[in-house]
């Protein structure tokens, strides 16, 4: 059979709207744009190995495929050829380290402290951009000190379990692990608070950040060992996942970008959620307990590109909706910049920056009290380039139902 | 009217003709060859691209698999950088019987075509899109081969020795003096002007109409018939093979990865007139079938265009024999002082693109002992390489795409599908003035991709309008010919998603441009 | 998992003009509407004006005066089906929703406006910013060429507008002036880096002071159409008060920058009256009770996703997009709902051999009633509550008649008013 994301370049008719769509393309001339990178250089690629470096330079943020009228896997396309560049040519070693977030969140938490002063320090990152090739202004998450982990560990022992209640497998991912394990913890109380069962096995990476570093075979054994992580405790619980660049792997991209044909990667696929879409779903049954506090807040939401990749609408805007007295404006931009790790590289910062400033430029605009947002790394950027607050949607959600850590 | 003296004539711009006269040219012979349309655009120009290794002709016509096993070696040699090293499968489908591939095996040892056979496991690996209920492969040298590329080294090889290669000139009289064929008389069919061309040596190397030329200079009939076979190219590389079927030679039992696109083949119907070859909706069908024979799921991928080329065949036929391929693809060269009496005229015909060369040796051996009998005048065109395969570097698939890579901000992109530059296409006008873009596209593979021509027919003639100094008629008439050439080889295969690429075409020329009321300005 | 549907909610395919017009208008009237697409559609393709009937097949000056005669030669065809007051209707509410920049003209004159290639097309409806271009002023017209622009010849366009045929007699003298402005190291700027650039007063001045001294005293200035994206009609009144010439605009090869704007802005009016749209997620399915579709499937990343559907408006587009299709069996269906489609008649090719002919297969697609609802060979309504919309339906050649724009426009627009219709 022959490869069916490659085979989907003969969808194009060459109609130009993935270019028009392209955010990077837009601000830069090193990037050809996805119609080019796509479905037409494919037509030149051998099985192996592919002449074109400028592959590198797509963000991986999934807007081109999104609104291809054809059907074209342009962004997926892009993907797997970036991957046979890095196989012809190597990967850098900060590709490696930026691309494996457990191994670094692991290593860094017990000197959290200090690991976060040194990235606080404007010498120490000029040295680090240096060496590493990592952008002294790039911005970068603060460690937490403690994991996520542990805590659920603890909560789990406290919290009887229910055996007729509703039940999911929290997928919380490596930010909310070792970076912001509050948001974990609020996830939690407010997925109780409507009566669900929130089940949290140990886990690892997804992998996502491998695969868009071109590390496919690393990628794969991160996604089919946090299948296993998932599945371990049996049963077809939904997942719930608060990162939505994350739950993509799950859903579809471990399929298309990896080329995993697995039917329990499938089965696990098909029930996994975004946190906000299986609130919205709790709603839509009358099962969604709507008694949200005012909130008199102004705030933009982003979706982030992969939010969109899920094809499943704007959850959290509906949710947040449900809030009285919240002011919920829409971004009109469609990249923050940062698209998982590519802004944080060197020779990427200055894009990932030009590609986010019409977001940033709504922000300085409009003052929000908040930015929202469902991707870490996208929270991080606009806080970083605006200095606005930023926080997940439903961290929105869990102040409107009064609640705290 | 003009009047040119030389010593070699050749008539017929196609491989062979091309091959004539490089090696005559080389051979210190005052040289012109004149075409009548560009070169190429005949048979050479229409066929599949396959650089034979000889296996398909192993069983059935031992002389064509020898003189293509020992050719295919020598042209890797000669003109590398317009062949790209595929290799070739034959496959055994579950149609085929697995037993001929021994007698394919003995044909090719005896033969002399290299050939090894493949456990299947290991083909599908190499090929995934093939059928996987294949019983037996093996691998052979077969190759794809840039025809134009081709064509346009040798001429400028010939060129360099100094030869004239004429383009669109039509011969409309042979001169004969007596018995002997002085010259001909031609018209520049794009000027209307007219040049006699006087030879020592007429060389009728006109393919599938040779005999029409030959009836010209007034020969006994040289029998020669267009076996029309009609082609399809599908819009990527299914394979990056060559995938044969290993079997007879029967229809649409071969699919060649040529350049960026694959072409399965092919039909094999005699017809009157080489001018005539019209495409049915039922070959059509039947090259689909065929090709999901040898690919399940070919009928889903993206066919981009259907033309039909005519071979030449030439031997001896009885009637009633429907089938054309029974005559041998081995050539024929005629000496007609022999055969009719006639002097200063030879017919080289039949034979196929990879045995060009050999059939150009062969001709200008003749050629030699004829004008300049007693002197040896070796042919080195075994040896010599064409221009641009200095290098022996063969072809590769993705030498265009890292071309671009180093020009990606310093020149525009006409062509986006075949990844032509504006650079490029103003240099081939330099060189090459033309205000035909069927030329261009030649020349260049200008409109040969996915958008047959959607987004550069229109870039090409305003680049053309305004470099070429065009006037406005001319330039309104180099699109509107482009279009139709373009929808001639679309319009029998139009499904799927080239038929959404071909509406979205007829919204841009027609619903957006409004191209079908550009004004003539002959009647205002 | 549900769609999350509201109650009586219409389900609207397809984000080209018909799909957002229908959408809009549906809205407005306060339905509660989801727009469901799975890429972005034609509107990035067209040139921007609402072209309504140009060929019938002799040049058409008059569209009121012509649409009778021609509906009446043609009975199968959607303006026929609809009716002619609704295209009149159709337009004037589209009028009342653009500003970016405004739109002019009406059913009484087509404007005869200069293509990409310098060929005078009828247009019933265009943006201010193309009007200025009509040929029937006749003088002279400089047509700009801009640098790295690859998909705009001004010497094709002058080339061919000197001899274009204006309704009087009008004499045309047209030439190319090519401007020289910073490139910024790139060789290829697209319309759309073009109207970006516009969008910035400092490029509209460096390009007004290139131009001013180049110009002669009557002539008229065509440019290709990068007038801005933000706020082209602010672009193109300060680029003429700079150069002190009228402007106007003449659409390119895609991207289209005008249809760019047209689309952003009924997005945003959609967005505004509370649509929710969702693009990328193709309508893969529908359920069906009877002769009433009950909702339809899309393809979401973890599986199908149920939308509920009191009306659909199916406005999927035609051969190019999708909404029909052909496969190599030469089998031709409507893939979202499966409703039939007219056919070619036996032994018919589907295909003339000439370019310009008339080609048997154009004028196929899904057949309706004067409520474009579907209907199958005998006539009989396939689903009550369905509407079909735009290049779907048959018995059209939009493209030869220059008819695109206007059918998609009046019936999205009779679409909406005919559910509407429905409730009361």
């Amino acid at each position: 059979m022959e490869d069916l994301i490659r085979a989907s370049l003969d969808h194009c008719v060459k109609c130009t709207i993935c270019e028009t769509a392209c955010p990077v393309a837009k601000v830069t001339p090193l990037f050809p744009g996805p119609k080019y990178e796509g479905p037409q250089a494919e037509r030149f690629r051998q099985p192996t190995g592919t002449a074109d470096a400028s592959v590198d330079y797509c963000s991986g943020c999934g807007i081109c495929t999104q609104v291809c009228p054809q059907g074209v896997k342009v962004a997926e396309i892009n993907s797997r050829a970036r991957a046979r560049y890095k196989d012809e040519n190597g990967v850098r070693a900060r590709d490696r380290i930026v691309a494996r977030p457990g191994v670094t969140g692991r290593l860094g938490t017990p000197v959290a402290p200090l690991v976060n002063r040194v990235m606080a320090n404007g010498a120490a990152r000029r040295v680090i951009e240096k060496t590493i090739g990592i952008h002294h202004a790039a911005a970068v998450p603060t460690y937490a000190g403690h994991s996520f982990q542990r805590w659920a560990k603890l909560h789990q022992r406290r919290v009887p379990s229910r055996p007729d209640a509703r039940s999911v497998i929290f997928f919380h991912g490596c930010s909310v692990n070792w970076f912001e394990p509050d948001l974990g913890r609020k996830v939690v109380a407010v997925l109780e608070r409507n009566g669900v069962e929130v089940k949290m096995p140990r886990q690892g990476c997804c992998g996502l950040p491998l695969q868009s570093n071109g590390l496919f075979d690393d990628a794969r054994r991160a996604l089919g060992r946090l299948m296993r992580e998932l599945t371990a405790g049996g049963g077809d619980d939904p997942v719930v996942a608060s990162s939505t660049s994350c739950g993509l792997m799950l859903k579809r991209e471990g399929r298309e970008i990896l080329g995993l044909e697995d039917d329990a990667l499938s089965a696990l696929g098909a029930r996994t959620f975004d946190v906000c879409e299986y609130l919205l779903d709790l709603h839509d049954r009358g099962l969604l307990d709507t008694g949200f506090q005012p909130l008199a807040m102004t705030v933009i939401y982003h979706a982030a590109c992969q939010q969109r990749g899920h094809a499943m609408g704007t959850p959290a805007l509906d949710l947040l909706r449900l809030v009285p007295e919240l002011q919920v404006i829409q971004s009109d931009a469609d990249c923050c910049g940062m698209a998982g790790t590519y802004g944080i590289k060197k020779e990427k910062y200055d894009i990932g920056m030009a590609v986010g400033e019409r977001l940033f430029a709504q922000v300085r605009r409009v003052k929000p009290d908040a930015v929202a947002c469902d991707g870490e790394t996208c929270r991080w950027q606009i806080t970083e380039a605006t200095s606005q607050a930023s926080l997940h949607p439903v961290e929105l959600l869990f102040r409107a139902y009064g609640l705290e850590l | 009217m003009q009047t040119v003296e030389t010593e070699v004539l050749v008539v017929g711009g196609g491989a062979t003709g091309v091959g004539v006269a490089r090696d005559a040219a080389m051979r210190g012979f005052a040289t012109v060859l004149v075409e009548r349309k560009d070169l190429a655009e005949g048979t050479t120009g229409r066929y599949h691209g396959l650089l034979h290794s000889g296996g398909r002709y192993a069983v059935k016509d031992p002389r064509a698999a020898r003189e293509c096993a020992a050719e295919n070696v020598i042209l890797r040699r000669v003109a590398a950088d317009c062949i790209e090293d595929t290799g070739g499968l034959f496959v055994a489908t579950p149609w085929d019987d697995p037993d001929f591939g021994d007698r394919f095996l003995a044909g090719c040892a005896a033969t002399g075509v290299p050939v090894e056979e493949m456990e299947v496991a290991e083909a599908l690996k190499r090929e995934p899109a093939v059928n996987p209920g294949i019983t037996r492969a093996f691998l052979v040298a077969d190759a794809s081969m840039d025809s134009w590329k081709l064509v346009w080294a040798c001429a400028r090889s010939a060129e360099q020795h100094g030869a004239s290669i004429l383009t669109y000139r039509q011969v409309t009289d042979v001169l004969r003096a007596g018995d002997e064929v002085a010259g001909v008389v031609v018209v520049d069919s794009r000027t209307g002007e007219q040049t006699t061309i006087h030879a020592r040596m007429t060389v009728n190397a006109t393919g599938a109409w040779a005999g029409k030329l030959a009836g010209l200079a007034g020969c006994r009939p040289v029998d020669v018939i267009p076996g029309k076979g009609i082609m399809i190219a599908m819009n990527h590389r299914i394979v990056n093979t060559v995938v044969n079927r290993c079997t007879m030679p029967s229809d649409g039992d071969i699919i060649v990865p040529i350049r960026t696109v694959s072409v399965v083949g092919t039909t094999d119907s005699p017809v009157i007139d080489p001018d005539q070859l019209e495409v049915t909706q039922a070959e059509v069908d039947h090259m689909l079938d065929e090709g999901e024979k040898l690919v399940p799921g070919f009928r889903q991928a993206r066919a981009l265009r259907v033309w039909a080329g005519a071979r030449p065949l030439f031997g001896d036929r009885s009637p009633g024999d429907d089938d054309t391929r029974d005559i041998t693809r081995a050539h024929a060269l005629i000496d007609h002082a022999e055969r009719d009496g006639i002097t200063g005229f030879v017919t080289i015909t039949g034979g196929k693109a990879t045995t060009f060369r050999l059939m150009a040796e062969e001709t200008v051996d003749l050629v030699a002992r004829t004008l300049d009998p007693g002197n040896e005048r070796p042919c080195r065109t075994a040896v010599e390489l064409l221009p641009d395969s200095q290098s022996e570097a063969y072809y590769s698939v993705g030498s265009r795409l890292a071309q671009r890579e180093a020009h990606l901000q310093d020149d525009q992109l006409v062509c986006e599908c075949e990844l032509v530059s504006r650079r490029d296409l103003e240099e081939t006008l330099a060189r090459r003035p033309t205000a035909n873009i069927d030329d261009v596209r030649r020349a260049l593979r200008l409109g040969m991709g996915p958008c047959q021509g959607g987004f550069c027919t229109y870039r090409a003639t305003g680049i053309l309008h305004r470099q070429e100094r065009l006037d406005q008629s001319t330039a309104n008439g180099a699109l509107l010919d482009f279009l139709q050439e373009r929808w001639k080889g679309v319009h029998p295969i139009l499904y799927g998603d080239q038929l959404r690429q071909a509406r979205l075409d007829d919204w841009l020329y027609q619903g957006l441009m409004d191209v079908e009321h550009l004004p003539d300005p002959a009647h205002p | 998992m549900s769609g999350n549907g509201r109650d009586g909610e219409v389900v609207v395919i397809g984000i080209g003009l018909a799909g957002l017009v229908a959408g809009l208008r549906l809205a407005e009237a306060g339905r509660s509407v989801r727009l469901l697409a799975k890429g972005v559609g034609s509107t990035h393709l067209s040139g921007g004006t609402v072209d309504v009937l140009g060929y019938a097949p002799a040049r058409v000056l008059c569209p009121a005066g012509a649409l009778p005669e021609f509906v009446a030669a043609h009975p199968d065809h959607p303006y026929a089906r609809i009716g002619t007051e609704v295209v009149g209707a159709a337009i004037e509410w589209l009028k009342g929703r653009m500003d970016n920049p405004r739109y002019v003209g009406d059913l009484s004159r087509n404007f005869l406006l200069p293509t990409a290639l310098g060929v005078a097309k009828p247009s019933a409806v265009a943006p201010q910013t193309m009007a200025g271009g009509d040929v029937t002023r006749g003088g002279g017209f400089a047509i700009v060429g801009l640098p790295g622009l690859k998909d705009f010849y001004p010497g094709m366009v002058a080339g061919n507008l000197a001899s274009a045929v204006g309704v009087a007699g009008e004499v045309i003298e047209a030439r190319p002036v090519e401007v020289d402005v910073a490139l910024d190291g790139r060789a290829d700027v697209g319309p759309l880096a073009y109207a970006g650039r516009l969008d910035d007063p400092a490029f509209r001045a460096q390009l007004a002071a290139r131009l001013k001294g180049r110009l002669g005293e009557d002539e008229v200035v065509g440019m290709p159409a990068v007038l801005g994206l933000a706020d082209a009609e602010q672009v193109w009144e300060e680029l003429e008060a700079r150069i002190g010439r009228p402007v106007f605009e003449i659409p390119t090869l895609p991207p289209s920058v005008p249809g760019i704007r047209l689309y952003r802005s009924l997005l945003g009016a959609l967005r505004r009256a509370g649509v929710r749209v969702a693009i990328g997620g193709e309508v893969v399915g529908a359920e069906i009770d009877g002769t009433r579709v009950t909702g339809v499937y899309t393809d979401a990343a973890n599986g199908a996703r149920f939308h509920p559907a009191a009306g659909v408006v199916l406005a999927s587009g035609g051969w190019a997009a999708g909404g029909l299709e052909m496969d190599s069996h030469w089998g031709l269906r409507e893939p979202i709902l499966g409703l039939p489609v007219t056919a070619v008649p036996e032994g018919v090719p589907r295909f003339r051999p000439g370019y310009f002919d008339h080609h048997p297969l154009a004028r196929t697609g899904v057949a309706v009633d004067g409520s474009l609802r579907p209907v199958d060979g005998d006539g009989r309504v396939v689903f009550t509550n369905v509407r079909v919309a735009g290049a779907t339906l048959a018995g059209a050649e939009p493209w030869k008649e220059k008819s695109g724009d206007g059918l998609s426009l009046s019936t999205g627009y009779h679409a909406a008013m005919s559910l509407l219709a429905e409730e009361g």
